[in-house]
């Protein structure tokens, strides 16, 4: 059975669907590798036996049937209400059958736990929690990236083979980076959002798969698309490349690696790297920062904030209240820039199918500080991810991040990036890159853990 | 109120004059954010935008409509 816990997604998938793996006997083991497996990493914060035997035996057979997956405490449950990462979401948490939750039911799959994230999805670390902090399987002293932390340290640690996260700004992207996994943020509106707290508010969040591989997450994000992501091959790729901050200003051993990856993806597809330019680049962050943060502020009064629950983290308290004195002006400002960097991109893609750059600028930094260095000095690792991962949110273009190397032991991830409905391109272009570099990225695995200690492999 | 005489009273001021309450360790908490985001929201306030439109309702799954 620990082979069957092992199989990519879509091995399991087939393997129910053919017989040759009972999904009960699955469910089982996979409850099991929770319990040894996740007291170490916190990537789970609450599993519950009973409904996912339910759902099991309720289960239709379709492309997910019987197969266990993780999903973000973002998303509301039927029998349990979001918590957000947080004390207190401002947002009155509920339970309900969530977009991302009916479209797992729908195809079959079986949901066995929440995964952790990192408070009120406000960081790209995974630090901070209500739950305490998820931890890196790769090294549980790391960061495993946010706010998606637990549904990628799930996956990366084996716990299940497949997770749905969300994104809004780079939160699907930034834990596959630091996990060694593959994470599509979805063009804006093509995958399942219903029953989200910020679902009638938000232009930058989506939901999304984050597993071992694009071939896991075609199969899981078709689900979520409601709509097959069909399965194709890129051939003379134009792949599009910049020369600053986000390109430049990169640890050595991930911009090697990128570059290295970027080759390989050109070589392979028989493509050309061109050069480009995104000016607004630089301004797109801070507007898309602005947007998301003044999306949420509906449901802000002084008296609510003056009465947030105590053990909301005082960085979560002082963050909230510092929205309310972000001006007004800026945040208009922020949705020109939106215009400009839209209509930027639109004449960028009919010079190149993919922008490609590195997912995060360092590997995953420490629980304790996570600060990173880079060739300008050091900074927050918030600072220098939201560079490379807010323009997706922020435009509306689909984004995929991708294993191409590693370094102290931990993953480093390229970033590739496409215009509106282009998803299946970048999953090919994914898959493409993973046959040129062998997999071997993509089939590398941490050490197991159990209870507090990591094992040697 | 008295109007605030320095970057650093903007923060108390403008908290009180919302009546929002906040302790010593939130103020810090955004005393950090005010440093991080301020300095390129002065940069945003003073950029030119009058040529650039906002898009009405714009559909964000789409590339934008040609100008």
């Amino acid at each position: 059975m620990s082979q069957g816990l092992d199989l990519p997604l879509r091995e399991q998938a087939a393997a129910i669907a053919a017989g040759e793996l009972d999904a009960a006997e699955l469910l089982e083991a996979t409850l099991g590798r929770i319990e040894e497996r996740n007291p170490a990493l916190n990537a789970i914060v609450e599993s519950f036996p009973e409904r996912s035997q339910e759902m099991l035996a309720a289960a239709p057979q379709g492309p997910l049937h019987g197969v266990p997956v993780v999903i973000k405490d973002e998303w509301p449950l039927p029998w349990r209400a979001q918590r957000f990462g947080a004390a207190d979401m401002l947002a009155e948490p509920t339970p309900g059958e969530s977009g991302p939750y009916r479209a797992l039911r729908d195809a079959g799959a079986v949901v066995v736990g929440v995964g952790n994230m990192h408070e009120l999805g406000a960081s790209s670390t995974g630090n901070v929690s209500v739950y305490g902090p998820a931890h890196n399987p790769w090294n549980p002293e790391r960061c495993p990236g946010g706010s998606s932390s637990g549904p990628a340290a799930a996956v990366a640690a084996r716990l299940v083979a497949g997770s749905v996260g969300a994104d809004g700004i780079g939160s699907i992207r930034y834990p596959a980076a630091y996990c060694g996994l593959t994470g599509l943020k979805a063009t804006f509106g093509r995958s399942a959002m219903a029953g989200h707290h910020m679902a009638e508010v938000s232009t930058t969040i989506v939901s999304g798969a984050l597993c071992a591989d694009a071939a896991d997450c075609r199969l899981l994000d078709s689900a979520l698309f409601g709509e097959e992501l069909v399965a194709g091959r890129p051939s003379a790729l134009r792949i599009g490349v910049i020369r600053d901050e986000v390109s430049e200003d990169v640890a050595p051993a991930v911009r090697e690696a990128c570059e290295a990856a970027i080759e390989d993806l050109r070589a392979a597809t028989g493509g050309e790297v061109r050069e480009i330019e995104l000016p607004e680049l630089a301004a797109a962050t801070l507007a898309t920062v602005l947007i998301a943060n003044s999306e949420s502020l509906g449901s802000i009064t002084p008296e609510r904030l003056n009465n947030l629950d105590p053990e909301l983290s005082p960085i979560g308290r002082g963050l909230l209240k510092y929205r309310v004195l972000l001006p007004a002006v800026a945040t208009i400002k922020a949705q020109q820039l939106r215009t400009l960097a839209r209509h930027t991109l639109a004449t960028v893609f009919e010079g190149v199918d993919v922008i490609a750059w590195p997912t995060v600028p360092a590997v995953a930094p420490p629980l304790e500080a996570p600060l990173v260095e880079l060739p300008s000095g050091t900074l927050t690792a918030d600072e220098a991810n939201v560079r490379g991962g807010a323009l997706a949110n922020l435009t509306g273009i689909p984004a995929i991040s991708v294993p191409v190397g590693s370094s102290e032991g931990l993953p480093i991830a390229l970033q590739l990036q496409a215009a509106w409905g282009r998803d299946e391109l970048l999953l090919d272009a994914a898959e493409a890159l993973e046959k040129a570099n062998g997999r071997r990225w993509v089939e590398a695995t941490p050490a197991p853990t159990r209870g507090a200690e990591t094992l040697e492999a | 109120m008295e109007p605030p005489t320095s970057p650093e009273d903007f923060i108390p001021a403008g908290l009180a004059a919302l009546g929002i309450e906040a302790d010593e360790i939130e103020l810090a908490v955004i005393g950090a954010a005010h440093g991080l985001f301020w300095p390129p929201i002065l940069e945003l306030l003073a950029l030119d935008t009058s040529a650039i439109p906002i898009e009405r309702n714009p559909d964000l799954s789409k590339a934008p409509p040609s100008r």
